[in-house]
């Protein structure tokens, strides 16, 4: 049952698209300060359970709530990182003009958006690049510059979608020791969908795994591994290698 | 080769006008056709030079360009103004588009017998068709900008809470810059088409009325300074915006 540390919760969600049902019996509740990791096969319905919360979508039946609130909208509380990047940033603006969109966005006076933008740059390693425009940035830039902009949103909870599935092992590391940072500095909830599992593992406090056609929760896995997390540790320690094996049958399950 | 449009280079723009011109030279002083039909460069070009001397070249060419620039910047303003509007709604755009195609593929001119009945041969009539004629090229382009904002910039809007004036001013007009652009790089073509002809049509003092009174008069030099004049108008003003355009869209 959801109580005052609930950040948000899915109760007997439902939802059907174009007459096909794509989630069902979703039930699950994060607390606040959680990092959630949702993983699943390719189309099993993890972007539209992040929409769904998102407020983008409405569940035929069921609820999701926020808080205490039913979700019926977008709220400014819930910032979301989309997993297209390139295609969710506006390619007319700077790095500092598509931060200040959701500066604007939340009525932030002009005279104070410079002293906001450049320690959100600063914080995803853009400081250099403020002035360059998302086709001159690379593709883990352009991602940081994505998270930068839902931060400056100031949300509590933060919604990422495949948020590295298109960039290399190097920067894909780098960028998950960075959300690990910024979401325990912000204590901000966390619902991160992914396909690899070790991603999940890596970042998440626990891991919620979902079957296909219709999507459905197949497995839910406490992370109790320590933080802050590292690398090298973190994936040579012995929880995570027992954890690993563990929801790789899972995954097989989910996958056959 | 790149997407962008390349401005060619002057040199050969500069070589095939001179041998256009040289072939229009032995054209007209080999005697194949006669004089007061088409007159030699050196004719149109003294014409040229006397009309300017006299100021009335230049009356007339400011006079039809001010009645272009003033009925394609009207035109533009309707245009990404409607468009915007029309663009913003998925179902009035699914509604409107065909329509406005079908109106676009109206030629103007078509028009003009409609304007005079109902405006009369003023200055009035002739502005509004060429605004009316003009409208079209910038209006499907401003729709068309906002029908390809990407779904991701609507999520990204709605997360946002973007007001619809915030979306159209942030989103949908930047992107549909490009289009915009472009539509109204053809408008400015079709408002002087249709300056010229409102003239002919309305007596209004212009270059188009220039030219149909030199034609009238048999009076060839005059009748090619007046086009020379109408063509240079039309590279300038398609060059400049070209530049333009390339200033604008700087970020792709
Ligand atoms: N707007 C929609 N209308 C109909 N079906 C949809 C829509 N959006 C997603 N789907 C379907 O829902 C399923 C889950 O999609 P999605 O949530 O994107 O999966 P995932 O993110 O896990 O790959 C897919 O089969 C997809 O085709
Ligand atoms: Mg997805």
């Amino acid at each position: 049952m959801p109580d005052s540390k609930t950040a948000f919760s899915f109760e007997g969600v439902h939802l059907e698209l174009g007459g096909r049902p794509i989630l069902q019996d979703i039930n699950f509740a994060v607390k606040r300060g959680e990092f959630a990791c949702v993983i699943g096969a390719s189309g099993c319905g993890k972007t539209t359970l992040l929409r769904l919360l998102a407020g983008l979508v409405k569940p035929t039946s069921g609820s999701v709530r926020l808080g205490d609130q039913t979700v019926t909208a977008p709220s400014r509380e819930v910032a979301v990182v989309f997993q297209d990047y390139s295609r969710a940033l506006l390619p007319w603006r700077t790095a500092t003009g598509n931060v200040s969109l959701a500066l604007e966005a939340i009525g932030v006076p002009p005279a104070e958006r410079a002293d906001r933008i450049a320690p959100l740059l600063a914080k995803v390693g853009l400081t250099d690049h403020a002035e360059k425009y998302p086709s001159q940035l690379s593709g883990g830039m352009q991602q940081r510059l994505q998270i930068a902009r839902s931060l400056a949103q100031d949300p509590s909870v933060l919604l990422m979608d495949e948020p590295f599935g298109a960039l290399d092992a190097m920067t894909r590391q780098s960028l998950q020791d960075e959300v690990l940072r910024i979401a325990s500095e912000r204590h901000a909830t966390v619902l991160f969908v992914t396909h690899d599992l070790e991603e999940a593992l890596y970042l998440g406090d626990r891991v919620i795994a979902l079957y296909s056609n219709p999507g459905r929760v197949a497995r839910m896995v406490d992370i109790p591994l320590p933080r802050p997390r590292d690398q090298l540790a973190t994936r040579e320690h012995p929880e995570f290698l027992r954890l690993r094996r563990e929801l790789f049958t899972v995954m097989e399950e989910i996958h056959a | 080769m790149s997407a962008v449009s390349r401005i060619p280079s002057p040199i050969m723009g500069v070589a095939g006008l001179a041998l256009v011109i040289f072939i229009w030279h032995l054209v007209t002083t080999g005697g194949m056709v006669s004089k007061a039909f088409l007159s030699s460069p050196a004719d149109t070009l003294s014409a040229l030079q006397r009309g300017i001397a006299s100021g009335e070249l230049v009356g007339q060419t400011r006079a039809t360009v001010l009645r272009m620039i003033n009925g394609w910047l009207l035109a533009s303003l309707v245009a990404i103004a409607l468009g915007s509007l029309i663009g913003i709604s998925q179902t009035a755009r699914d509604f409107l588009r065909p329509t406005l195609a079908f109106l676009r593929s109206l030629p103007a001119s078509a028009v003009i017998p409609v304007a005079i009945s109902l405006v009369g041969l003023g200055p009035s009539m002739v502005l509004g068709v060429v605004v009316f004629g003009s409208v079209w090229p910038t209006l499907l382009a401003t729709v068309q900008g906002f029908a390809t904002v990407e779904q991701r910039l609507r999520d990204v809007a709605q997360v946002l809470h973007l007001s619809k004036a915030a979306f159209i001013w942030k989103i949908g007009l930047p992107n549909a810059v490009p289009d915009i652009v472009a539509g109204m790089r053809l408008s400015l073509t079709v408002a002087l088409i249709l300056s010229v002809i409102g003239e002919m049509l309305s007596g209004q003092e212009g270059l188009g009325t220039a030219i149909l009174l030199a034609a009238r008069a048999f009076r060839a030099p005059e009748l090619y300074a007046g086009i020379a004049l109408l063509g240079l108008i039309g590279l300038v003003s398609s060059y400049g915006l070209l530049m333009a355009e390339r200033r604008i869209v700087r970020w792709r």
